[in-house]
């Protein structure tokens, strides 16, 4: 479980954040939607670690996340996706993954630097596969992750993310620069994700995205939490429609969309995407 | 690749004095580059300061084997004294400076390395200053004396195979792993649980421990010292045999090590010419292949597995 707690962030005289509390719990997919400057990513980053916030606690399964070094709160469980993809890319794909299973004490690295511990190789390697042939890029193992195609790099992004089996994964907009056919495979794949132990927090402006897997969405505007609800809540809620969607035209996509899961109807390509990439 | 170091001792062996001195240079350089190699190549950190350990190295064996202070240590026990030392020293300037990434960290490493020979150049009363330290003992291994350019050779092919097969498991290791993570993206490495500062200090540790063996073995060799032999043109000199023989690869350094020895001999002739020779022939292989000569990926894990497939 993820909670932010009366969060705020304040950076000069500009409030990013204003007491913000989100709980992301274990087991279902929360969206953070709002409009740009909204406070998404800065929510994400304090998380993460690249910065405090100005007051309020971030806890993780009851941790403390708050003042840990970004490397301490990637092993207390929490992990993510970048908006512009961060792979390693001179490395192949299974390095990069195995980069996440790294021992984590030095004196083990030295030991096995030194040929006195023993070598975790083999095991490692299986853990990477596995998690790569669930994701189905197993084929891409070998491959550098420089060279891969925009939408293989995210499918392995994510792949690193889980790697390490986290508690909690942060996807910061995973379909940006997506096209449809990426996207719904992207989609199925943050579905596989999903498991009892694991709170996936997933920041989008892709509504046909969002609507179709998140359980419970949150809707922040000018660092604020707007309104918090299950998909359909959120989309007859009139103040999100006024503050987030603005024009009128767009709720025909969203109330698509929203039809769309509960039917279980595929979307046809070209619907959502009104403002998804506003 | 076992056939490597005996052909090198074979050929070694029946070499004249004067190039069979400048065979066990290269040796010393290909160590003393594999060793950079961990820094500059797995870790992606420039070090220009690598001299220091060397110097460091070298120091060691001279004040503890030597009529200096007259102590006369064994040469074994030298050799781990200044490898410890070195990566002392390593550890030393590494918590401070790794803070610091690209051309800063480059900056303060190569003002440790002239900080380390302004230092040997007046402490006068422990180092001779600028007149060095001379009449240095023979080294002796088990009661093998070490004397002529052959013994060092076999002395330096052992410890290049020691050295090579180190880096190599090293390298295939968690902790190269990490190290590449470093070298790639050092922020999303920490977003992927990796104590970069750790690792990297490990890194420098490691890397300055193998400088240091190297220094002792230098100083064996030449059975004299001075601050002169530890400028900054000689951690300039590491820095290229890495360079241009291939970034985070052992072999590259093997080759970047004959050719940074071999190139500036045979250019002997030409006296006047021979650093601009050298400079050009440089920058055009740079230019030509800026990963090096020997490409990363063309490593021994990769010989090895050419040689399997066989």
């Amino acid at each position: 479980m993820l909670i932010f707690d009366h969060v705020t962030k304040r950076f000069g005289a500009n409030v990013a954040i204003d007491d913000a509390s989100l709980t992301i719990r274990p087991g279902v997919i929360t969206a953070v939607i709002g409009p740009n400057g909204a406070g998404k990513s800065t929510l994400v980053n304090m998380a993460a670690g690249s910065f405090r916030a100005t007051s309020g606690r971030i806890l993780l399964d009851g941790v403390e996340l708050q003042g840990l070094p970004k490397y301490k709160i990637a092993r207390a469980g929490l992990s993510r996706t970048y908006q512009n993809i961060r792979l390693f890319d001179g490395l192949s794909v299974l390095q990069n993954l195995e980069v996440a299973l790294v021992p984590r004490s030095l004196p083990t690295l030295i030991a096995q630097a030194f040929w006195l511990g023993p070598g975790a190789g083999a095991e490692v390697r299986d853990t990477c596969m596995a998690v790569l042939q669930r994701l189905g890029i197993a084929h891409l193992a070998e491959r550098q992750a420089g060279s891969l195609a925009y939408g293989q790099q995210k499918i392995v992004e994510l792949a690193r993310a889980v790697a390490a089996r986290p508690r909690a994964i942060l996807l910061d907009e995973p379909a940006a620069g997506l096209n449809h056919g990426e996207t719904d495979e992207l989609k199925a794949h943050i579905q596989t994700l999903r498991g009892p132990e694991l709170a996936i927090v997933l920041i989008e402006h892709d509504m046909r995205l969002i609507m179709s897997v998140s359980d419970d969405i949150y809707v922040m505007n000018r660092g604020a939490v707007l309104a918090h609800g299950n998909p359909e809540a959120i989309r007859d809620n009139p103040q999100v429609q006024e503050a987030y969607l603005g024009q009128p035209g767009a709720m025909g996509n969203i109330e698509a969309a929203a039809r769309g899961r509960r039917n279980r109807v595929r979307l046809r390509a070209g619907e959502g995407l009104a403002w998804g990439q506003s | 690749m076992a056939l490597m170091p005996i052909a090198v001792v074979v050929v070694g062996v029946f070499l004249p004095a004067y190039p069979l001195r400048i065979l066990d240079l290269v040796l010393l350089y290909a160590i003393l580059g594999m060793g950079l190699n961990i820094v500059v190549g797995y870790a992606g950190l420039l070090d220009l300061g690598y001299v220091a350990f060397y110097a460091i190295g070298a120091y060691t064996y001279a004040l503890l084997a030597s009529p200096q202070f007259d102590l006369h240590l064994p040469f074994l026990l030298i050799l781990a004294i200044g490898a410890g030392l070195a990566a002392l020293a390593g550890v030393l300037l590494g918590i401070p400076v790794l803070r610091l990434r690209g051309d800063y960290l480059a900056i303060v490493t190569l003002g440790f390395g002239e900080i380390i020979r302004v230092l040997m150049n007046n402490l006068d009363w422990m180092t001779n200053g600028p007149q060095g330290i001379a009449r240095i003992d023979e080294a002796s291994l088990f009661g093998w004396r070490v004397s002529t350019p052959v013994d060092f050779l076999y002395l330096l092919v052992g410890l290049a195979v020691l050295t090579f097969l180190f880096v190599w498991r090293l390298q295939e290791s968690a902790l190269g792993t990490a190290l590449a993570a470093v070298r790639e993206d050092q922020d999303a490495a920490r977003g992927c649980g990796i104590d970069t500062t750790g690792v990297k200090l490990i890194a420098f540790a490691t890397s300055a421990t193998i400088g240091g063996v190297g220094g002792v073995v230098f100083a064996s060799m030449q059975r004299f010292v001075s601050p002169e032999s530890f400028t900054f043109w000689e951690s300039l000199s590491i820095v290229l045999v890495v360079v241009v023989g291939g970034l985070g690869n052992p072999f590259g350094v093997m080759l970047g090590a004959g050719l940074l020895v071999l190139v500036p001999e045979l250019l002997r002739a030409y006296a006047d010419y021979r650093q601009l020779l050298f400079g050009v022939a440089l920058v055009l292989v740079i230019l030509a292949r800026p990963m090096g000569l020997i490409r990363r990926e063309y490593g021994p894990s990769w010989f090895a597995r050419k040689l399997m497939a066989r």
